[in-house]
């Protein structure tokens, strides 16, 4: 058995343009998930009742999903119940960002529920409105909670971004598979795959770790 | 739009199959990363110390390397490099036990150090050699303080498995695929592979925190 490492050298483009894309859908469903949570978390906390239903319905739903089948259905699905005739990457796109979009309100609301309620009484006693009271003493206080998980959920984004290749999007781990099947060096591509998404990986994860340990709130 | 439940009636026996597939391997591989994620953390916390950063490397590569690239490498590439041939549920089972036995061995250590250091030197001072302090007093603790992490990892589990889909295990997203390439009906088969992974999971998180509401006390000290 011979093993031909030079394909991966020779691939380097295209295998540079499959990471590009990985990190371009990760930046484009964090930029919608972040503001799309923020949404749907004050929808939960302080919205009328039927939206904090739907909120919640929406958030308990997607936790409880592969995302998998999540980026099938709307590919095979979404264009039949819409009539819309979306990109693989933009229907990749949308799935992704229904997913995070989940985790992220129930982020931002754990985080808002930390704060303690004698701030947001405080705040109100001192003559705010509701929202005055949200947006200058609560939320800047929960940021700081709120900041690790989300740097936590954009390293599990990352990796998540490697299914959107079951719909042909070309991120890394479609243009790996791909780059297999054309070179038939299995096992020079499948690695090369394992080792840059290790290479990409492992400074995010410990970049998370410190952090996490930078801005860990001890009561 | 009609909905036609008769694709789902037809197939019906296809798609259990692959509701069994999934549970047998949620269950098997949970059980399996559980055990060696305690075997890590222990060996991590209380082994020879040259182990240590190697199960460091371990557990931060499995952070930093999506699923699909564990199961895809572990069915394709790892025939290769070891000349054994194994079944895509295997090959399912060995991927998905190597990626989330770092995530399990990260769940018990830190429950294994978020009990006091006066437990375990009380214990020595009454005499008890350190296996005898990690199975009577700290592992009894940490396990119950463990229970919701081990929850939310046993979700995990479950979902991962759709991803064992990709290196044709028999599974239930697999099923579903089949069954919605072959009748043309991807709506109501993917919708209702949607229903069942919902009613597999919503119970388990919301099972897992009622235990833990009944047991809390006992891992208090």
């Amino acid at each position: 058995m011979t093993f031909d490492w030079s394909v991966v050298w020779q691939h380097r483009d295209a295998l540079a343009a499959g990471t590009a894309m990985t990190f371009a859908l990760t930046v484009a469903t964090m930029a919608i998930a972040v503001p799309a949570g923020i949404v749907v978390a004050v929808l939960r906390l302080y919205g009328p009742a039927p939206l904090r239903v739907a909120a919640t319905a929406y958030v308990e739903l997607f936790r409880n999903l592969p995302l998998i089948l999540v980026v099938y259905w709307a590919f095979y699905v979404v264009p039949i119940l819409t009539g819309l005739g979306l990109s693989a990457l933009a229907t990749g796109l949308a799935a992704l960002s229904l997913n995070v979009t989940a985790y992220n309100a129930e982020t931002f609301r754990a985080g808002i529920n930390s704060i303690r309620r004698g701030q947001s009484e405080a705040a109100m006693a001192l003559g705010m409105s509701r929202s005055q009271a949200l947006r200058r003493v609560v939320v800047p206080q929960a940021l700081r909670r709120i900041t690790p998980v989300l740097a936590s959920t954009w390293v599990s984004l990352f990796k998540d971004t490697s299914l959107v290749s079951v719909i042909a999007v070309s991120e890394l781990a479609y243009v790996s598979m791909q780059l297999r099947a054309q070179t038939f060096r299995v096992l020079e591509m499948l690695t090369a795959m394992a080792v840059l998404y290790w290479l990409l990986g492992y400074p995010q994860a410990k970049l998370v770790d410190w952090i996490q340990r930078r801005y860990q709130v001890t009561e | 739009m009609d909905f036609d439940l008769a694709v789902i009636a037809d197939n019906w026996r296809f798609l259990a199959y692959g509701v069994l597939v999934t549970i047998v391997l949620s269950i098997v591989s949970g059980a399996t990363s559980l055990a060696a994620g305690l075997a890590l953390a222990l060996l991590r916390l209380r082994g020879p110390r040259w182990l240590r950063p190697l199960i460091v490397l371990y557990v931060d590569s499995m952070r930093a390397v999506p699923v699909l690239v564990v199961l895809v490498w572990t069915f394709f590439a790892l025939p290769i490099v070891t000349g054994l041939t194994m079944s895509p549920f295997t090959a399912a089972l060995i991927g998905l036990t190597v990626h989330l036995a770092a995530y399990a061995a990260e769940i018990v250590r830190a429950g294994i150090e978020s009990v006091r250091p006066g437990q375990t030197r009380a214990a020595v001072a009454l005499g008890m050699s350190p296996a005898q302090v990690m199975r009577r007093i700290v592992l009894p603790q940490a396990l119950v303080r463990m229970l919701p992490a081990f929850g939310s990892l046993l979700s995990i589990t479950i979902k991962d498995t759709a991803i064992a889909s990709v290196i044709a295990v028999p599974e239930l997203m697999r099923q579903s695929e089949t069954v919605a390439g072959q009748s043309f009906q991807p709506i109501e088969v993917f919708t209702f592979a949607m229903l069942l992974y919902f009613v597999l999971l919503f119970p388990v998180t919301r099972g897992v925190d009622a235990v833990y509401r009944r047991v809390a006390h006992l891992g208090r000290s």
